[in-house]
């Protein structure tokens, strides 16, 4: 076995774009039938390698080899060839064709050459998924499956390409830990079937659990590669930061005083006209973080969105400040004294095009000292701006710099000064740290940890079991539209995760 | 089954429930409002054709009070619009009604109207259907009614006009390819530039060539097929029905019906189709699987230029048998309204064609319906089909769903 | 081409943290392409694409003719009398003295009645193109210029046979409110149509523009309500009274000289910059144009903003017609109801301008001596048929807009024009 050669090897990989080095000479190297992690922050360059591993991007030095030949990778179509597949951490699945259809595009059983075959392919994509214990049927659409079961049309993907090389990209992002479990699982068998499975994740638990070796990325360099055994949490997390982290939040203990922000009874109907949310009903109160934990989709944005006034309410009532502001227009609801930290901060967050001091008076720009009789005063603007951007530490740029031009962490901190620094009763921070660094995300928590010791009430919404456990006061668990459970701060995640699907009711089968 | 596949068919339920369906009905009852005081009821007093307006109103109105605002909104409208045309026509003698309402002469126009629209409207469903928007669709058309006349002129055949004229739109598509694919520039800005550049050009080179005299009289045009035995069907009225209405036709119309199921078997039951559907949903998914995106797209614009012309030979040598300026009057965008009013689906886009020709025969035979030759207004009926494409992109009956991708120019990573 | 499907050029410049790049599945919208394409080159990208437009033109012209453009674009520009700003005239084929002569500024001479009609159509294209950008900065393509541009008309007209005891400047001011209203009325149907059911814009614009066409046509032709009963053979309205007609401050006004409403276009364009950049209206119209789904989530009512955009748009393109039919047509006949371009040249000049008041003013100086320099009466048809001249402008206006869409080829043509530099500096180092 240690003879053998390793079904893939890459030599000095070096990638550059303008401005930063992704890869700087890293090498790495897979054996037949292992697990190999590929463990590192945000921005370490662990998609670049396996986006150059993928034929998807090309390599300024380095070569790779499979089975000891080098080869050239122009595109995923090389890569497939070479027995490469892939699951994306965005699925690259269509959803409005069905699952055989996402399978064997590009690949089609034909007809007489002509026409698709579809019996052919319903009949090949039912076989393989049940040789694996898939249980998927071949002719849903693939909008109407669970996200669990869309992965595994990913598998099937790359295993009816014959893959015998399978790169998961944060494949437990979109996942509960129960169907985390799962996948470990299918792993764990195609592995023993002879499948070789880079793992990419940048959480330490997972890493500990399921992979025979680890490399560790940092800023584009390897840094090491160790195996399982022996490997520690903390030693891991010095090697991806580069220095001991605190894996957990500071902060004292609360100090609660009235509600803030009252839900009662409330119902949602989203755009495509099913009811998002189902009679909820929670409060927040001052001097509290309460975090919602749930898998992506079940009526968490919906449910901010309405308590912002962004969607229509169809029954219930949202209080702000002990007033009721069900169907008041947004706008009215930010001056009421709401914060909202959108999900997205390019989409949602920022005007992208405007400059920082523009983009810091989305709210206020149409009241006093801003603007008067429906004159603005640009110069206010860039006053109030300065102020800011200091106040909130924004580094690369002025008030005059346009918002596209700063690093993701300056963005959302340019989102912070906004929603908090106009002083508002109530904070929504949604997804508040997604995409960012360890140091932004460590500015952040800080921020709503400070925000909520000022006698804000903070409600937390957030995909990442770690930090509603690191922040929150009280946890709530939303599943389909309902608050399922309460919890205190010492809540385990084990717990949750079985909340968060149901109270451990399969859901998909 | 899981549980969001189940929320979805609930809402599949209710959204066919009780106040979309009354809503429908409306809207139908609108249309027969106005049928009421047409041949062969020709009802010539008010009280029927108000009365069942105003039904259709209200049931607009209850559709509304329960949610449903377009569908509403549309069967009022309609309603409103039934009552107003039947009171026009009821203005009108009985003889000349039954002079514009021929059913057999006005489906025959139907058809002859909505072939153009078919052709670009099936252009444009691959060329959008792959992620590409093709408001160009116009320009193309107006090259290949330009370049169907001068290629016919020139090679003196009708087929040589054919293969000219889809050969210049096809060019142009080309255009709208390298500039939409491959610089990735705002796909609706140069459409509507390909629109200009077509105008341009069209009007350019017919200035220069037929200058003030026009095109020739002599040429060469598309023939139509004489079914001569549909007349001897009995029973007489029927044959003679079946004669008049499908029995002299252009060779054109029926290639444009011949299109409709060949253009949806290329579509949803072949590789190839399977392939520009998931370019034009999730052209990344489709690029990591190795098919290429850029291939793709570059095949289906320049084919739907090819189709779009060949909706403008249609119109100048198979029904016009000349060439103006400017020839195509905005048949084009009709067409893209068609497309998305039929959900970027052939036969969909076949049902607004139809809709959109009758509104379009309709509006050239009215002005025979006022009794004095010199009154104005039924000049106004040749907006209808424009006012009914309005109606129709503001989605009164439903919205339909375009491919996830279009609009959005593909980078390669 | 396959140069051009390589990487995403750096457009960072000099910041020195790399900037997120804009997540997948998001494409930015017109407004923020245009606004990054407004970065790319300063002043030269506009007169880069102008000159690749002319020059592609110029070919045609040959091609077809075998004619020499330059000749043909001479004559173009002699019929535009532009060149009477300039107080001096230079002789190429002669020698310093000779070649400079002063000419001065005659306001008698051909020379100058040429510019006069040539302001004259810059007049509405000004308004025009703003209609077009004042849409396009909150992310709408309003290609209704034309309908809008023909409901200010016919308004506009009515008012003016309206009214005739008024006082002069009352019965003006009265007929370009009509006209202006109107022309904000018919752009807001499109805009309440977007707001509302989310219809795109481009598509119910261009409805509109036919049913403008043929309402026009009813009321203006065929024995319709407007029609001068005394006129048969050539359809066209009443004569406006003189009490409406805008005062003429250059050039005769038996001879159409040049009317105020020239000023009043260029008023418009301050108002344009000033109610974009100084105004909250204008702060909400930019942020929708930019980031639609961020406005919204800032408490702006996107749908509101689309309905004010687009009938503010409607509200130029009304006052251009307006402006035309007080300032020079003073009735409508019914084959300029039917023939209009001036909303559609409207898209060329804003898209050309950038959507910058600056930029509109100059490109509207250019499509304006265009128009006039190809006109019957200005090109010498022993030189260039007019015919043919009308269509090449729209030729090259179709290239412009066309070029303009593609910042991409700009931006490669300019980032060459940097490797070039560098490759140079590198072969001097070597």
């Amino acid at each position: 076995m240690v003879d053998e050669a390793p079904v893939l090897e890459l030599r000095g990989i070096t990638k550059r774009f303008p401005g930063v080095v992704a890869n700087d000479h890293v090498d790495f190297d897979l054996r037949r039938g292992e697990v190999h992690a590929l463990l590192g922050e945000n921005g370490a360059g662990k998609s670049t390698l396996v986006n150059v591993l993928y034929g998807l991007y090309h390599p300024d030095e380095g070569s790779i080899l499979v089975k000891g030949e080098p080869i050239r990778l122009h595109s995923p179509k090389d890569a497939i060839k070479h027995g490469i597949g892939m699951v994306h951490q965005h699925f690259m699945l269509i959803p409005v064709m069905t699952v055989a259809e996402n399978i064997v595009l590009a690949t089609e059983p034909t007809q007489g050459g002509v026409l698709l075959d579809y019996r052919a392919a319903n009949k090949r994509v039912a076989e393989l998924s049940s040789s694996f214990n898939f249980a998927i049927d071949p002719g849903a659409r693939v909008e109407s499956i669970s996200v669990g079961q869309q992965q595994r049309v990913e598998i099937l993907k790359a295993l009816y390409r014959h893959a015998d090389i399978l790169i998961l990209d944060e494949p437990t992002a979109v996942l509960t830990p129960q169907e985390a479990r799962e996948l470990f699982a299918i792993l764990k068998t195609l592995t023993s079937q002879g499948m070789s499975v880079i793992f990419i994740t940048h959480k330490l638990n997972e890493v500990l659990e399921l992979a025979d070796r680890i490399t560790v990325l940092r800023r584009g360099n390897r840094i090491d590669t160790v195996d399982r055994q022996g490997a520690t949490e903390q030693g891991l997390a010095r090697m991806m930061v580069g220095r001991d982290v605190l894996l957990r939040v500071d902060k004292g203990a609360p100090s609660v005083a009235e509600p803030l922000l009252s839900i009662d009874d409330l119902h949602v109907i989203d755009e495509r006209g099913l009811e998002a949310v189902r009679g909820v009903s929670f409060e927040v109160r001052s001097g509290e973080i309460v975090g919602l934990a749930g898998v992506d989709g079940n009526g968490q944005s919906e449910l901010i969105d309405a308590i912002s006034g962004l969607q229509r309410v169809s029954s219930g009532t949202v209080k702000l400040g002990g007033r009721d502001v069900t169907g008041v227009n947004p706008s009215s609801i930010l001056d009421l004294g709401l914060g909202h930290i959108p999900e997205d901060r390019q989409l949602r967050g920022l005007v992208l095009e405007f400059s920082l001091a523009e983009n810091l008076a989305l709210h206020d720009f149409d009241k006093p000292p801003d603007s008067r009789w429906g004159w603005l005063f640009p110069r206010q603007l860039v006053r109030r701006a300065r102020d800011l951007l200091k106040r909130y530490d924004v580094r690369g740029g002025g008030p005059q710099t346009r918002a596209a031009a700063l690093s993701g962490g300056n963005q959302q901190k340019v989102v912070l000064a906004r929603e908090i620094g106009r002083g508002p009763s109530v904070l929504i921070a949604a997804q508040p740290t997604r995409g960012l660094d360890v140091g932004a995300i460590e500015f952040v928590h800080r921020q709503l940890v400070e925000a909520r010791d000022n006698g804000k009430a903070v409600l937390l919404v957030s995909l990442e079991l770690d930090e509603i456990l690191s922040l929150s006061d009280r946890v709530l668990v939303v599943y389909e539209g309902r608050i399922v459970a309460e919890h205190g701060p010492d809540v385990g995640e084990e717990q949750l995760g079985i909340e968060m699907t149901g109270g451990g009711r399969e859901v998909a089968a | 089954m899981s549980v969001r596949a189940e929320q979805l068919q609930r809402a599949a339920w209710t959204r066919a429930s009780a106040p979309q369906t009354i809503g429908l009905v409306g809207i139908a009852l609108g249309f027969l409002a106005l049928w009421l005081a047409l041949p062969p009821f020709g009802v010539r007093t008010a009280p029927a054709p108000v009365a069942v307006g105003i039904l259709a109103a209200a049931a607009g109105i209850w559709a509304i009070s329960r949610g449903k605002v377009r569908v509403g909104g549309g069967a009022i409208v309609i309603g409103l619009v039934g009552i107003a045309g039947a009171l026009l026509a009821m203005r009108a003698s009985s003889s000349n009604l039954e002079g514009v309402f021929v059913w057999s002469a006005l489906l025959a126009a139907t058809l002859r109207f909505a072939t153009p629209l078919t052709f670009a409207a099936i252009g444009g469903m691959f060329s959008e259907r792959s992620g590409v928007v093709n408001i160009g669709l116009e320009g193309m058309m107006l090259m290949g009614a330009f370049f169907g006349a001068y290629g016919a002129d020139q090679t003196g055949s009708w087929v040589g006009g054919i293969f000219i004229g889809m050969l210049s739109g096809a060019l142009l598509a080309l255009v709208h390819a390298i500039f939409t694919i491959s610089l990735r520039a705002d796909q609706i800005v140069t459409g509507t530039a390909i629109n200009f550049l077509a105008l341009g050009v069209t009007g350019y080179l017919y200035n220069q060539h037929y200058g003030n005299n026009g095109t020739p009289n002599n040429l060469p045009a598309i023939p139509d097929v004489n079914i001569k035995f549909l007349s001897h069907i009995p029973p007489h009225g029927l044959g003679n029905f079946l004669y008049n209405s499908i029995g002299q036709l252009n060779l054109m119309v029926w290639l444009s019906l011949l299109l409709l199921p060949v253009s949806y078997v290329v579509m949803f039951k072949t590789p190839v189709g399977l392939r520009i559907r998931s370019v034009g949903e999730h052209p990344r998914a489709a690029d990591t699987l190795g098919i290429s995106v850029y291939r793709t797209r570059y095949g289906a614009v320049i084919l739907s230029g090819a189709l779009a012309a060949l909706g403008g030979v249609f119109l100048s040598i198979g029904f016009l048998n000349s060439f103006t300026e400017n020839l195509t009057a905005g048949r084009g965008f009709i067409a893209l309204a068609a497309l998305i009013f039929g959900g970027w689906r052939p036969f969909g886009a076949f049902a607004a064609a139809l809709l959109f020709g009758f509104s379009s025969a309709l509006a050239l035979r009215l002005p025979d319906l006022s009794a004095s030759s010199s009154a104005a207004w039924p000049v106004l009926f040749q907006t209808l089909p424009y006012v009914l494409t309005l109606i129709a992109v503001a989605g009164v009956i439903g919205r339909s769903i375009p491919p996830a991708a279009i609009g959005r120019p593909y980078i390669k990573q | 081409m396959t140069e051009l499907s390589g990487e995403p050029p750096d457009l960072t410049g000099e910041t020195p943290e790399a900037p997120e790049p804009t997540p997948e599945g998001t494409v930015p919208s017109v407004a923020a392409r245009l606004a990054f394409y407004q970065r790319a080159g300063g002043v030269i990208t506009p007169l880069l694409t102008a000159l690749v437009a002319f020059l592609i033109g110029g070919l045609v012209v040959y091609a077809t003719t075998g004619k020499n453009p330059v000749s043909t674009y001479k004559a173009i520009f002699k019929g535009s009398g532009l060149s009477w700003l300039s107080p001096v005239s230079v002789h190429w084929h002669t020698f310093y003295p000779n070649a400079v002569k002063w000419t001065g500024w005659n306001t008698g001479n051909l020379t100058a009645l040429n510019l006069q009609q040539t302001l004259i159509v810059v007049t509405p294209l000004i308004l025009t193109g703003l209609a077009v950008a004042f849409a396009f900065r909150c992310g709408l393509f309003n290609i209704g210029g034309n309908g809008q541009y023909t409901v200010g008309a016919i308004t506009a007209v009515q008012f003016g046979v309206w009214f005739s005891g008024l006082p002069g400047p009352l019965h003006v001011i009265i007929a370009m409110a009509a006209a202006t209203l109107a022309g904000a009325a018919w752009a807001g149907i499109a805009g309440l149509l977007k707001a509302t059911t989310g219809a795109h814009e481009v598509i119910t614009t261009i409805m509109l523009n036919w049913i403008a066409l043929w309402i026009g046509s009813y009321l203006v032709g065929f024995n319709g309500p407007m029609q001068d009963k005394r006129e048969i053979s050539a359809p066209v309205t009443k004569s406006i009274a003189p009490s409406a007609h805008l005062h003429v401050f250059w050039g005769n006004p038996l001879l159409q000289g040049l009317h105020i409403g020239f000023f009043i276009a260029l008023g418009a364009l301050v108002v344009y910059w000033i109610l974009l950049n100084r105004t909250t209206l204008g702060y909400e119209v930019r942020a929708v144009g930019f980031n639609a789904e961020a406005a919204r989530y800032g408490g702006i009512s996107v749908a509101r903003n689309y309905f004010l955009a687009m009938a503010i748009s409607g509200a130029f393109a009304g006052l251009a017609g307006a402006i035309d039919l007080l300032g020079w047509e003073f009735n409508l006949d019914l084959i300029s109801v039917q023939t209009v371009q001036i909303g559609f040249i409207g898209i060329a000049v804003a898209l050309l301008g950038r959507n910058s008041a600056i930029g509109i003013f100059f490109s509207a100086l250019l499509f304006g001596a265009l128009l006039n320099g190809t006109s019957s009466r200005n090109l010498d048809p022993s030189i260039f048929k007019p015919e043919l001249a009308g269509n090449l402008t729209r030729i090259i206006q179709g290239l412009v807009v066309l070029f303009v869409g593609a910042d991409l080829l700009i931006l490669y043509l300019w980032q060459a024009r940097k490797k070039v530099r560098l490759l140079q500096r590198k072969a001097e180092q070597a």
